[in-house]
């Protein structure tokens, strides 16, 4: 269990993160989510005792991380996946890290053997593949079998085998009882991970719900319609709290009308409807509705399609 | 708070359940030291460049003795070891009790410098953070290091005066000098070279901390034990007693001090020397394990 009360971290002048209070259970995974710069990553390290807080307090298990007698035993954790010396093998990085603990030289052939690395253990981890690098960070997180695991983006750079294995992994771990924060960017993979999800927009958490409760919350309903005649249909199903969008010429949008409802309509007025089809809110959705107004750094074609291409030709 | 830690069942896994020790800690140092490749040529590089600077002083030496001592039978004078030792002034460079010592800068240079890169290196890789995850109190992992710089240089050091004065023996005493270990000063100085150079290294490595970069930190360390020197024998020739006696302070001749024995007027006594590089070494370690306890990392 994570218990953060007030954390707040101050990079000269600015807060980075802004008197944040959050509990991560044990027994599920929390999704961590947030734009670049929201301060996930300061977060994550003020919880492992890299970064002082600036005021406010964190602990894992009860205690703050640096007190527990046996840290490695109570947090793994993946924070960047360049925290290794690049002229050193793999294998003598974990064992290095295991001999702090007095962790036997078979958990790290065990966590090797885990992660897939058998085969460049030996060879200098300056080396490594972004994939290669991030399962040697994970690897290392594993190494003390803690109580509690934080991964900080785990799946980026990893292969398709690697995310699964990944997702599979922190599924299972959460199922043993044991705590996982995980933060990502990638939000269908987010979704289909993780139980509880907290958002951070700007250093201020924005959302601290369930994964369900958070992509149901923030979107109506919506309808995709084709028909020949999109222009009586829209006509037909306007109404009080229904809104029709035609975003071509045979295609509506609807919201605040369910499909039979909509299909109803259509078959009362002899109106052809070639595809109904009701539009899931992803999470993907939802977390664009979060953090609309908390995204610290706008990409610089933020338009549309057609008005990002506008802006590039624009200037040739 | 505290419910969930008592709750909790004991963890019984193949990771073991073995709390964080100093003896692990000073284990995980001494891999991490071992396992570079480059470390490990570098000290037997400093080995063998200690022994080899020191029989290239040896030889110096005895050509200038020999030397003297051909001038003095052609000119039909008997010239007695005892003659030549006194011909020079004590501190002179040619004090022979010293010669196990004689490669002694070239081990100041490169263990000092592999002392900055043993943390520097860490801050430049990212390293550092998988350090402190594993020992989040900090402290003991500088420790660890520190022990395991100041042993490393010993032994080096040590070692490599021993061969030193074994090869240097033979030489002078074909002179007629009689040289052996028990030559006044002599084991003296082969125990206190190591010392000195642990110095430097514990400086190295408080400097590596502070700075958290290898170049900057190199560079202050050979400003301190070799730029510094340069520059305060210009002192001495400022008007006025007063600055004559101020380079015998800095880290360097201080330390130098130490390494040799008896009393000179208007020099600091080898134990005052001592005493001094000590304080200097204090007053890098104590500031660097103050910052790095309290730094982000």
């Amino acid at each position: 269990m994570i218990e953060a009360k007030g954390l707040t971290k101050v990079y000269g002048g600015k807060a980075a993160v802004g008197g944040v209070s959050f509990t991560v259970q044990a027994g599920q995974v929390t999704g961590f989510l947030g734009p670049n710069g929201a301060g996930k990553s300061t977060t994550m390290r003020m919880v492992m005792g890299l970064d002082r807080p600036t005021s406010g307090t964190v602990t894992v298990n009860g205690l703050p991380y640096a007190e527990h007698k046996a840290p490695l035993h109570e947090v793994g954790a993946l924070l960047d996946a360049k925290a290794v010396h690049t002229s050193r093998s793999a294998y003598n990085h974990l064992l290095a890290m295991a001999a702090t603990h007095n962790i036997p030289k078979s958990r790290v052939h065990e966590v090797i053997e885990m992660t897939g690395l058998e085969a460049v253990a030996k060879k200098k981890a300056g080396g490594f593949s972004l994939g290669m690098g991030q399962r040697l960070g994970i690897a290392a997180a594993l190494l003390g079998d803690p109580q509690t695991l934080i991964l900080d983006e785990p799946v980026n750079g990893l292969d398709p085998e690697g995310v699964l294995w990944v997702r599979n992994l922190v599924r299972y771990l959460a199922d043993q009882g044991k705590t996982v924060f995980l933060s990502s960017h990638l939000m269908s993979e987010m979704a289909q991970t993780a139980d509880h999800l907290i958002v951070i927009g700007r250093g201020r958490i924005i959302a601290d719900a369930p994964v369900e409760q958070i992509i149901a919350g923030t979107r109506q309903a919506r309808t995709l319609v084709r028909t020949s005649s999109a222009s009586q249909l829209s006509a037909l199903l306007a109404g009080e709290g229904v809104k029709v969008d035609q975003s071509e010429a045979e295609t509506l949008e609807v919201t605040g009308m369910d499909s039979r409802q909509i299909a109803q309509v259509a078959l009362e007025n002899r109106v052809l409807v070639y595809e109904l089809t009701p539009q899931l809110s992803s999470l993907e959705d939802a977390y664009f509705d979060l953090t609309k107004d908390e995204v610290e750094y706008h990409s610089h074609l933020s338009g549309g399609p057609t008005e990002a291409y506008a802006t590039a030709t624009a200037g040739k | 708070m505290t419910t969930m830690t008592e709750t909790r069942t004991p963890v019984r896994s193949t990771a073991g359940s073995g709390s964080v020790t100093f003896g692990g800690v000073l284990r995980s140092e001494w891999i991490k030291l071992r396992s570079l490749m480059s470390t490990r040529i570098l000290l037997l590089l400093t080995l063998v460049a200690i022994i080899g600077v020191g029989g290239l002083a040896v030889l110096i030496r005895y050509s200038v003795l020999e030397n003297m001592a051909r001038t003095a039978r052609d000119q039909g004078q008997t010239m007695t070891p005892d003659m030549m030792e006194k011909s020079f002034p004590p501190g002179s460079g040619f004090d022979l009790y010293n010669l196990p010592n004689a490669g002694l800068q070239i081990g100041i240079l490169v263990l000092g410098s592999l002392a900055v890169l043993f943390i520097s290196s860490e801050y430049a890789t990212g390293m550092i953070r998988s350090t402190m995850n594993a020992v989040p109190r900090r402290t003991p992992a500088f420790v660890a290091k520190a022990i395991l710089l100041a042993v490393v240089s010993y032994v080096i050091t040590t070692l490599a005066a021993v061969v030193t004065f074994l090869i240097a023996m033979p030489v002078f005493r074909g002179l007629g000098f009689d040289l052996g270990w028990f030559t006044d000063g002599v084991l003296y100085s082969v125990f206190t070279g190591g010392l000195y150079v642990s110095g430097v290294a514990l400086i190295g490595l408080s400097l590596g901390t502070l700075l958290r970069n290898s170049a900057g930190g190199i560079t202050v360390l050979v400003g301190l034990f070799f730029v510094l020197s340069i520059a305060s024998s210009f002192m001495t020739f400022i008007p006025g007693d007063f600055w004559k006696y101020v380079p015998q302070y800095i880290p360097s001749e201080a330390g130098g001090r130490f390494l040799s024995i008896g009393h000179t007027d208007g020099v600091i006594d080898p134990w005052q020397g001592g005493l001094i590089f000590l304080g200097y070494v204090l007053l890098f370690v104590v500031p660097a394990m103050i910052v790095l306890k309290k730094r982000d990392v």
